[in-house]
């Protein structure tokens, strides 16, 4: 019943509220669910602490950028392709990284991401170094026989809540799924999981795959909706950090909780950078101590132990 | 022919040699005892024959094929089962769904996994505490679900690491119960303990290792005349 509430409530919003700084902030929010929540199956699930998914963002925000300008491809096909480069170049991260464990594991996705960013910043004829690229025009675009218009917020709010509702699906598929449970046994004691016969690489790897397909999605969204992409927008250590935020939050392994931390951090976030302008970030890392010292498990994870009824969920309910 | 079958395996960790030259078979059917004095090496040859530690020189096969460099899941898969002397539980899971993971190996529906996952509990007198948190169990049932977690696997050789360590004399009594119903169930065991009496009871064969070496082999009564035994656990002068 949530979930039906949830869509409807997300579908009629955008029609019963025209003020753009208020959709511009949900799209904000549903950009950032899909990042919470890729960073959320590999982090929360798994256990596998990454801090280098800004690399992922990243190289979705190029494929899409890049397909556009150089290849003239619309970014609405850019954004799955750009989830899909973040996948393959996962493969080769996650086969090297995975060698390590806990905060070794960490550091080399730390990594990672440096190289990323020096790569962008580099390796000109393909990224255009720091400069980067600037989306001047979206191509048209004619739904149900009616022209989008780019200016407005609308189509971006429904892209973006598309976005947010597969990052939420696949979650809740992987949460069933067997693979799930196995990143569970991963999470709670790797040589256990090995010695009952878990792939525990090959889970990790497409596990990876995954949360990088999603946090490409999030970063061809991002180049798709700010049209402009360049190495410190997209590649910048503290997306990846805002990604582990939200997941932590909102409630590690959950389904919903990326949803939740999302709307708590991007609103507090654009609250206080509202009103301080400078030195809004203190207030920000305020907000997320305090989180973590209170809520540990998250706002989702609390309201779950603290709702009556929701007490004998299974691990990894929603 | 012997079911598990290990040939000159040899580990170094840097200079020291923590299993030399150690060749030994199990046969189909029975319970093998490995023992020896702390710090002989026999939590490394269990280590070395489900694939956390690869030999340094060496085989291990099973019903003749090798096994050897395999990872662990690999090991798992192939039909060894371990459990490890510090029990390794998901803490954080109930003891159902414990085994339940363990029986995805065989199983990939869950509602077959769970099936089985039940029938081994049952097995091993941990119905009762199903839904209890691996973490809230007492250390008798931890061990009970160590041994459900290997079992749901499906083993053809169990590797059993000190089952009964830190269990008092009653709860002694029931593990080594257990170890026999696993046998009489088809298993191969091998056995990794220091609680002698329950040892000298079970095993059909023991194979005595001393600073990675194997010292003697034989039935358990002939073992405990051995001279070299007694030289290792209790000196030379009691020799």
């Amino acid at each position: 019943m949530g979930w039906v509430g949830g869509a409807v409530a997300v579908a009629v919003l955008p029609i019963l509220v025209r003020n753009t700084f208020f959709l511009h902030v949900a799209i904000l929010v549903f950009m950032w669910t899909v990042l919470g929540a890729a960073w959320n199956v590999l982090g929360g699930f798994a256990g596998q602490v990454s801090f280098g998914h800004a690399a992922l963002f990243g190289i979705g925000a190029y494929t899409t950028i890049i397909l556009f300008l150089k290849g003239g491809l619309a970014p609405w096909w850019g954004i799955p392709l750009g989830g899909l480069v973040a996948a393959l170049a996962s493969v080769p991260i996650g086969l090297i990284c995975f060698r390590l464990r806990g905060p070794y594991f960490s550091l080399a996705t730390l990594a990672v991401a440096e190289l990323a960013k020096l790569a962008a910043l580099n390796w000109e004829w393909v990224t255009n170094g720091p400069i980067g690229f600037l989306i001047t025009t979206l191509p048209s675009l004619t739904v149900l026989g009616r022209r989008v218009d780019w200016e407005a917020k609308t189509p971006f709010y429904v892209i973006a809540a598309l976005l947010m509702a597969f990052a939420i699906l696949s979650t809740a598929w992987l949460r069933q799924s067997r693979l799930g449970a196995y990143l569970v046994a991963i999470r709670e004691d790797e040589d256990a999981a090995e010695a009952i016969g878990i792939d525990t690489v090959r889970a990790k790897v497409v596990t990876l795959g995954l949360s990088a397909f999603l946090a490409g999605l999030g970063g061809g969204f991002y180049a798709f909706y700010f049209r402009y992409v360049d190495p410190d927008a997209v590649l910048n250590i503290g997306l990846s950090m805002e990604m582990v935020f939200i997941a932590m939050v909102g409630g590690l392994g959950t389904v919903v909780g990326p949803l939740i931390g999302a709307i708590f951090l991007t609103t507090v976030g654009e609250a206080v950078r509202e009103h301080f302008q400078v030195g809004h970030l203190i207030f920000y890392g305020l907000f997320m101590m305090i989180v973590i010292r209170f809520l540990p498990e998250g706002i989702w994870g609390k309201v779950r132990s603290v709702l009556p009824g929701m007490r004998a969920v299974r691990h990894g309910a929603p | 022919m012997a079911l598990l079958e290990c040939r000159g395996l040899t580990r170094f960790f840097g200079g020291l040699k923590a299993v030399g030259n150690l060749t030994f078979e199990v046969a189909e059917g029975e319970i093998l005892g490995l023992i020896g004095p702390n710090g002989a090496g026999k939590t490394t040859v269990f280590n070395l024959v489900t694939g956390f530690v690869r030999p340094s020189k060496g085989q291990v096969r099973l019903d003749g094929r090798s096994i050897v460099g395999l990872r662990p899941n690999a090991v798992a898969r192939s039909g060894v089962a371990r459990t490890f002397q510090i029990v390794k539980p998901f803490p954080g899971l109930s003891a159902r769904e414990n085994v339940t993971l363990a029986a995805f190996l065989r199983h990939r529906a869950r509602s077959d996994a769970e099936r089985a996952a039940d029938e081994v509990l049952e097995r091993l007198g941990l119905t009762h505490r199903a839904t209890t948190l691996a973490s809230q169990l007492t250390l008798m049932d931890q061990k009970r679900l160590e041994m459900a977690k290997a079992l749901a696997t499906a083993p053809r050789v169990l590797l059993l690491d000190e089952p009964m360590g830190g269990l008092n004399p009653s709860e002694v009594d029931v593990a080594a119960g257990i170890v026999e119903s696993i046998r009489r169930s088809g298993v191969t065991v091998v056995l990794v303990e220091h609680v002698m009496k329950a040892i000298m009871r079970i095993s059909d064969r023991v194979v005595v290792m001393h600073h990675g070496e194997k010292i003697a082999e034989g039935s358990p009564a002939s073992v405990v005349q051995d001279p070299q035994v007694i030289a290792a656990y209790f000196g030379t002068r009691a020799a």
